[in-house]
């Protein structure tokens, strides 16, 4: 499911059965340098959690990106967010994120880091194939979530 | 003759009355265009679309066809991609829609070991028989949905999504 009406009608009425709420970090970055970087990781984030959402549709909720920079990059965001959507009745709360520094949280939150792939270089039949092989890769921290 | 003269007075009615004829038509055409217009799309979604799969290599396995199509949302393009689940059935060839028809998750064939001759649902424990039928008693409510094939210089082509035709 998407954070759009439709779908949060039907995940209110099915709460038992989309349990799960996927959070994007997304790191913004402004800097010379670091821009063109951030956007590509972004886009590729993007591109992968939509694929996620995709194929397990009916067991989770996407949200749109939390995106921070790193003056306004807060700490204790992940815990924050996770908390509001237990009480909003999420069982599993997963932050997906290309941002290296939230794997110290790995303890006690469900991190998944990735480190991107620049897609915008890719055609579409590869763009898909790396998207299917890096989906094979988070399946197994979903379904240990999940059982 | 002068019975049938046209007036210079009825000379300008009839000229006006056809211009604002004219303007109205002009007026309401497009709007005519746009009521209709998304009966006209509809149709445009029933086309085909063209995949890599060759006809000729389809076997009674299923196997995961991928393809695409653009999609228009307002000013918003996108490109879709979308799949299917292809095997031949006798000399027919039967694709298969691998969305979930409890919540809409992504099926796979023969994903869950212990039934290795069916369509699994990873999110709730979903089965379907190869033919796309529900199994009773696992969350699916309905059969998944079928496109319409068709063949295009040995490639398979799939069209709309229709309802199972088979039957359980
Ligand atoms: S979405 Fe397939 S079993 Fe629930």
């Amino acid at each position: 499911m998407n954070f759009k009406v439709t779908d949060v009608e039907q995940f209110q009425a099915q709460k038992q059965f989309i349990d799960t709420a996927i959070v994007p970090l997304l790191q913004l970055d402004f800097a010379e340098q670091g821009m063109k970087q951030s956007s590509s990781a972004g886009e590729y984030l993007m591109s992968l959690t939509n694929f996620i959402e995709q194929q397990f549709k009916g067991r989770i909720m996407l949200l749109p990106p939390f995106s921070y920079t790193v003056n306004t990059k807060s700490e204790t965001l992940p815990t924050t967010i996770e908390q509001e959507l237990k009480d909003a009745g999420f069982k599993s709360i997963i932050f997906v994120t290309c941002d290296h520094s939230w794997t110290e949280f790995k303890e006690f939150l469900n991190i998944i880091w990735l480190p991107p792939i620049p897609l915008e270089s890719m055609d579409k039949s590869v763009k898909q194939r790396i998207l299917e092989d890096q989906l094979k890769q988070v399946i197994p921290n979903l379904t240990n979530i999940w059982v | 003759m002068s019975k049938n003269r046209v007036t210079r007075r009825q000379f300008l009615t009839y000229t006006i009355t056809g211009v604002g004829g004219f303007m109205a038509a002009g007026m309401l055409m497009p709007m005519v265009r746009f009521a209709i217009d998304p009966i006209l799309q509809t149709k445009e979604e029933g086309d085909f679309v063209q995949t890599s799969q060759k006809a000729a290599e389809i076997t009674e396995v299923p196997v995961k066809v991928d393809f695409s199509y653009e999609q228009t949302d307002g000013w918003y393009k996108s490109e879709v991609a979308d799949a299917a689940w292809v095997y031949r059935e006798g000399d027919q060839i039967v694709a298969i829609s691998p969305v979930c028809k409890h919540l809409g998750c992504t099926v796979n064939w023969a994903s869950d070991p212990t039934h290795p001759d069916q369509f699994f649902c990873a999110c709730h424990a979903g089965r379907y028989e190869k033919s796309g039928v529900n199994v009773k008693g696992t969350p699916p409510l309905g059969p998944l949905d079928m496109f319409e094939v068709a063949e295009n210089d040995g490639f398979l082509m799939l069209g709309k999504k229709i309802a199972n035709t088979h039957s359980n």
